[in-house]
């Protein structure tokens, strides 16, 4: 047997090899990623799509690559210099967001839809506490900051939902096209405006 | 306002370098005005991540709804032909469990003889308060439909009585199970 059947030396990236791993990733961050674009005003049905897209175009990236820089998956380029495919387990994740939300931009009407309307149902939600004041101090406390989310700056809300996911600020530049300190004043920013608004 | 100000949400998200995290805790622990000010945006934090899932999670709940509708007359159908199959084999009663579990299984309200330890606490409540009259009334009605449900659908593994059967009794107009017994 010859040594040059093993594919051992060949400069594949390390998870091109591992579909256990991509599918540990579906599973991981398949959810975020539906609530992240539900949070930018996308239906469940588009939300599934950009989804499902964002993990083919990963699995594209993925199997045809024979090396981390590839081409940007999307057609906004990045300022941070994320300007390939993933090239760490790390990276995934936040390519897979920035995918999301490139494609989410195409559902602008959504967004602007939801930022628009009072949101019923979740004050229904609110209404659900164990007395008739607690429901009450809720859903006064919903509507503060309901109203608090819909003034900030659609960058701010965008910086302060990947934050909610979990997302370092680093990723959440990446996903953005922002530089880090940049997303680090805007969060500091969105922060304090919601505590102005909202802790009173 | 502190100079410090600028950079307690950073710090609270662990986003500073170790020198300067060091600097601003050491501040925090200081300062009044900026341990306010911590309590403040950790408030307005959990309020954004609350306000998020909620807002998010409406969204998200419309999907399995209309999964649902659409789904409940597949089981009926579907329970339909497993009966006509049934019927063709099996006149009365199943020796071999036929792999349907979910037919059964998917079709409240069930009654269940008193021989027969429901599987989940759960369902106690009900089974007793429903098992009287069915249970009177199975032996003498002729059903018009029989399942054989597979006992190891009904019982976790290994506590699957052996030598039994369970047959459910449907009826013919919205394919509920009305019935479900034993039979050795």
């Amino acid at each position: 047997m010859s040594g040059e059947s093993f594919p051992l030396n060949l400069p594949l990236p390390r998870f091109a090899t591992d579909s256990c791993e991509a599918t540990d990733l579906y599973r991981e961050l398949r959810k975020p990623l539906l609530r992240y674009l539900a949070g930018l005003g996308l239906s469940t049905e588009e939300a599934q799509d950009v989804v499902q897209d964002a993990f083919l175009s990963l699995h594209k990236h993925l199997a045809e690559r024979g090396s981390p820089r590839g081409a940007a998956p999307e057609t906004r380029p990045s300022k941070t210099g994320l300007d390939g495919a993933p090239n760490s387990q790390e990276n995934i994740r936040s390519w897979l967001f920035r995918v999301a939300h490139n494609r989410a931009l195409n559902y602008q009407t959504g967004y602007a839809k939801r930022m628009g309307e009072p949101l019923d149902p979740v004050f229904d939600a609110a209404s659900s506490a164990a007395s008739p004041e607690q429901a009450v101090l809720a859903q006064e406390k919903f509507r503060r900051l309901d109203q608090a989310v819909r003034a900030l700056e659609p960058q701010e809300r965008e910086c302060l939902m990947l934050r909610a996911e979990g997302l370092r600020y680093r990723e959440i530049g990446e996903v953005l096209g922002a530089p880090t300190s940049t997303v680090a004043d805007t969060v500091e920013r969105a922060i304090k405006k919601l505590a102005e608004k909202c802790n009173v | 306002m502190c100079n410090f100000s600028g950079r307690l949400v950073a710090w609270m998200d662990g986003e500073l370098a170790g020198d300067e995290a060091v600097e601003v805790e050491q501040h925090v622990k200081a300062c009044a005005e900026c341990r306010a000010c911590v309590e403040e945006y950790e408030e307005a934090s959990q309020g954004f991540a609350a306000y998020y899932d909620t807002t998010t999670q409406t969204t998200r709940a419309a999907q399995p709804h209309r999964k649902l509708r659409r789904w409940v007359p597949v089981a009926a159908v579907a329970a339909a032909a497993a009966v006509i199959v049934l019927l063709a084999s099996l006149p009365r009663t199943a020796k071999q469990a036929p792999p349907i579990p979910q037919v059964a299984s998917s079709q409240p309200p069930m009654a269940v003889q008193p021989t027969i330890k429901p599987l989940a606490p759960i369902h106690r409540a009900h089974v007793a308060a429903h098992r009287k009259a069915p249970a009177a009334n199975w032996a003498m009605a002729d059903p018009a439909i029989q399942i054989a449900v597979p006992a190891d659908s009904m019982f976790p593994p290994g506590a699957v009585p052996e030598g039994v059967n369970f047959v459910a009794n449907l009826s013919l107009a919205d394919g509920s199970v009305q019935a479900i017994r034993l039979q050795p």
